[in-house]
């Protein structure tokens, strides 16, 4: 007994000693409101249960992970959030132990009963279990299946009974004390980390999903997380205001950059208490025009200028006269992304690893002036992928020289050498003599059409015939999951920004999941799964430019563009750099004077 | 009266299962499994099952439709696919904002257009009616999408007589402050289309002998125009406008874009292209429901603005 009252007189102390060092920063000022735009609706705030950007940004806001992004640092750096320090690595790589930061508090809530709720290992624990909960039909269930010891067979016995048990204790996920937590893991993994700093794994207290959760089990409308904001209004798909967590333990300013450009934004943040701001509104303004005037208005204190708004604003990568004139900001960067081309290569036409069918799919890929997408479809907006991993990305190569780039010549001479012959109407023919069709596969609106175009004149310059098969987007993503497409644009977006989110997407067992192009190449898989074992470094980075070569080689890609993301901030925001991952990014900014607006 | 009544109200059940099956069908070939989207960027077929499982999409079609028509009888359609947000939720909470823009511009548009009506008409074949024939012919011409960007540029960016988008809490400020702009542009858009109709309603009741016949009593024009040409022509004027009603609930999708108006048109939009089905289908089928209850109400009026007309 006396060893309890002990114990919990220490948690009282170690409390009030974390809030007796909040106190020491500055409270956020209530009066400041930074006002941001969504140009598409949010679904809910449930860290388990979206996947949208837009209600992703709203869980960073509210919601704590473990580990998080250094502000500045590029490529993105994980540093630590809610753990006290980096993880412990033992067991070659497998078993990691993290401590918790003490004296965390939950925001207030009615789930708690009117007690000081703090964050726990516990809480973790049942925040990773939620995310292979079958009832929650959680689209982050990847990120944790096959990779805790004992996780999966948890989740199928949940299959079986209707029931997921989330008492029962596994050696994968563990929480040794209040403020420790081990996990044991099939296989060395290195990105561990980064799943731990990925807002689907942040912590929610189980008693608020208890009170909350709607029938499927998701709590979407009643965030109540340990991050610097929380959610005090939502308009569905119009407004969302957030408002300072009080409990919040806040932090000093106190990033550093090698890059020059960041000098004037240090100079102008460092030192201060965060967050500055203590009020956050965002709407939802899904049409260009009226997201562009709300801004030119004053309305609005930062956007993202998409590409076919881009030529309003921009000229080139710089801000045209008027805009500089008013004081207006741009935050440039390229996205941690990649748009492609992928041949299925399960396909009997276009598909196979045999010489005439690498022929074909390496010619098709020559065919294509990424240059002139860059200029006509993307407005100057975006940079040619020359890389499967994106700048920005760790892994990414910025000296490399693809070996696939727009040579119409060297396809038609491709071609012809291996048999793909061109008829009396100028259409090539199979080499057994058949007729020679592609399908590209797209959706039926603007950005689909332009690439069929863009495709069909390319393809039309070597004698392929192509045809364009227009379909939903669902059921598109289907016939994809089923290896039914004969070739398609796609593009991929980092999940947390490794090199290796990228390169599993030819892994050969992740056809039918994540490898849309079906792609089994023994030596790629190979490599990859070298690549896996061992932590991001020389040795890893030069694996990735051996599965690039072999990728080249195979053509089961045409690698095109990668976006710019052009953010622009009104004059009285300070402290704003886009970052690659972080999007909830009104704990690191401030704002001087009132906001405009007619 | 109260037969009637009845009558036309049975006769909406087959109507209303013509509708039922015509939308899940529909859905069902045009829609798209929704499973695959929900399932996000990684998933295996285990997963989409489980999905579809738990939407109820992998039963067979007779199930589905049968869970659907239970739904219309009880009149809860569950959750949305996407949100969790009850249907009934968002129903409720989207059709005010969208009402607070439809009914004064429904209203407006009415007054507007069967007052310049009656005047164009009161002075046909002169240069009047003539430059407001072409005008209006003009105006048909022009998508409402020019008017919205035309609009939203000069009057609220340039002029800065309005905002340029928002919604707020309170009735008066959404209705004065936010809807002002999105009125304007309606108004703009439906007058011209109504003007010309109501204007041939009240042409061929001008040309009508009792119109002749008041005018040897000596009746004043305004009594003549206002009281016996307006009464007669408010038939097709009725039907024109109870045709309308319905589309109040639905909203005005582009506008409501445009100017961030948290309405049910806005909502109906994202159903769609989140593949949301039970959103859709609740708003289809209170739209049917509601056609057909507006319908039923106009042939009431028929009877009250013209003791003529026979209910049978």
């Amino acid at each position: 007994m006396n060893r309890t009252r002990l114990a919990r007189a220490g948690r009282a102390i170690a409390l009030a000693a974390a809030v007796f060092a909040t106190s020491a920063l500055a409270a956020p000022d209530m009066n400041k409101v930074i006002r941001e735009v969504f140009p598409a609706a949010e679904t809910g705030f449930d860290p388990a249960a979206v996947h949208d950007l837009y209600s992703g940004t709203i869980v960073q806001g509210i919601f704590e992970t473990l580990y998080s992004y250094d502000y500045l640092a590029r490529p993105a750096k994980v540093v630590p959030l809610t753990a006290d320090g980096m993880p412990q690595i033992t067991d070659s790589g497998r078993t990691w132990t993290v401590k918790l930061k003490k004296g965390i508090r939950f925001a207030d809530d009615p789930a708690f009963g009117g007690k000081a709720r703090e964050l726990t290992a516990e809480d973790y624990v049942y925040s990773l279990k939620r995310l292979i909960d079958p009832k929650l039909r959680s689209p982050w269930a990847f990120l944790v299946e096959g990779k805790f010891v004992g996780l999966d067979e948890l989740a199928a016995k949940a299959k079986a009974s209707g029931s997921f048990d989330y008492d029962a204790k596994i050696p994968g996920i563990e929480a040794l004390d209040r403020h420790t937590i081990r996990f044991r893991l099939k296989a060395t993994d290195y990105n561990l980390p980064y799943i731990l700093a990925h807002e689907p794994t942040a912590a929610v207290a189980r008693e608020v999903i208890a009170k909350y959760a709607e029938v499927d089990g998701r709590a979407q409308a009643n965030p109540v997380g340990t991050g610097p904001y929380r959610l005090v209004r939502w308009v569905r798909s119009s407004k969302i205001f957030l408002e300072a967590n009080p409990h919040f333990r806040g932090f000093t300013w106190d990033f550093v950059s090698d890059d020059p450009a960041d000098a004037p934004l240090i100079r102008e943040m460092k030192g201060k208490s965060m967050p500055a701001v203590g009020r956050v509104e965002i709407s939802i303004i899904e049409e260009d025009q009226a997201r562009l005037l709300a801004f030119q208005n004053g309305e609005i204190d930062i956007m993202n200028m998409e590409g076919p708004l881009a030529p309003k604003v921009l000229d080139g990568a710089n801000l045209r006269p008027e805009m500089k004139a008013k004081g207006v900001k741009l935050s440039r960067q390229i996205d941690p992304e990649i748009s492609y081309t992928y041949w299925n290569m399960q396909d009997p036409v276009v598909g196979g690893l045999t010489r005439e069918k690498v022929a074909l799919r390496r010619a098709m890929a020559m065919s294509y002036d990424v240059a002139e997408e860059i200029r006509v479809i993307r407005n100057g907006q975006a940079i040619e992928a020359n890389f499967p991993i994106p700048p920005g990305v760790v892994g990414h190569d910025p000296a490399w020289k693809p070996g696939i780039t727009h040579d119409p010549a060297g396809a038609n001479a491709l071609l012809d050498r291996f048999g793909y012959k061109r008829g009396a109407d100028g259409w090539r023919t199979l080499p057994d003599g058949k007729p020679l069709v592609v399908k590209l596969s797209s959706r039926p609106d603007t950005l689909g059409r332009q690439q069929d175009e863009l495709w069909k004149k390319s393809l039309d310059r070597v004698g392929i015939r192509m045809d364009v098969h227009k379909d939903k987007f669902p059921e598109l993503i289907k016939a994809e999951k089923q290896c039914k497409l004969q070739m398609r644009v796609a593009a991929w977006i980092a999940d947390y920004p490794d090199g290796d989110n990228f390169m599993q997407l030819l892994y050969g067992p992740n056809t039918f999941q994540s490898n849309n192009a079906c792609a089994k190449i023994p030596e790629f898989d190979r490599l990859y799964e070298k690549s896996v074992a061992i932590p991001p470094g020389p040795e890893r980075d030069a694996l990735y430019r051996e599965m690039t070569k072999v990728m080249e080689a195979y053509a089961p890609w045409r690698l095109m563009i990668s976006r710019y993301r052009n953010m622009l901030v009104q004059p009285r925001v300070q402290g704003y750099r886009r970052h690659p991952i972080l999007r909830a990014h009104w704990m690191y900014v401030d704002v001087a004077g009132p906001a405009a607006g007619r | 009266m109260t037969a009637y009544i009845l009558r036309r109200l049975w006769q909406m059940v087959p109507t209303m299962l013509g509708v039922v099956i015509l939308v899940f069908f529909l859905f069902n070939w045009v829609g798209g499994d929704p499973a695959y989207v929900l399932a996000g960027k990684i998933s295996n077929q285990e997963q989409i099952d489980n999905i579809r499982r738990q939407l109820g999409v992998d039963q067979p079609y007779w199930v589905q439709l049968w869970i659907f028509i239970k739904q219309i009888v009880t009149g809860d359609f569950g959750a949305s696919w996407s949100t969790n947000e009850r249907i009934g939720s968002i129903i409720l909470t989207r059709l005010p904002p969208s009402l607070t823009v439809l009914v004064p511009l429904t209203i407006l548009d009415l007054l507007v257009s069967v007052g310049l009506a009656l005047a164009v008409a009161y002075v046909r074949g002169s240069l009047t009616d003539r430059a407001v024939m072409i005008v209006c012919t003009v105006g048909l011409s022009i998508s409402i999408l020019v008017y919205i960007i035309v609009f939203q540029y000069v009057f609220a960016y340039k002029l800065g007589w309005f905002p340029v988008q928002g919604w707020g809490d309170s009735f008066w400020e959404n209705l004065v402050r936010y809807s002002s702009l999105p009125i304007l542009i309606g108004l703009t858009v439906s007058i011209a289309p109504s003007l010309r109709l109501y204007r041939t309603f009240v042409l061929d009741e001008i040309n009508q002998d009792y119109v002749r016949t008041a005018r040897a009593k000596g009746l004043s024009e305004n009594r003549i125009m206002w009281i016996h040409v307006l009464r007669n022509a408010s038939i097709p004027i009725i039907t024109n406008v109870m045709a309308s009603l319905p589309g109040l609930l639905i909203g005005a999708f582009l506008i409501e874009r445009f100017f961030s108006i948290p309405g049910i048109g806005r909502e109906v939009i994202l159903a769609v292209e989140r593949s949301d089905f039970p959103v859709i289908k609740a708003i289809t089928v209170y739209v049917a429901v509601a056609t057909m209850v507006f319908n039923l109400l106009a042939d009431l009026m028929y009877k009250a603005v013209d003791p003529r007309v026979q209910l049978r």
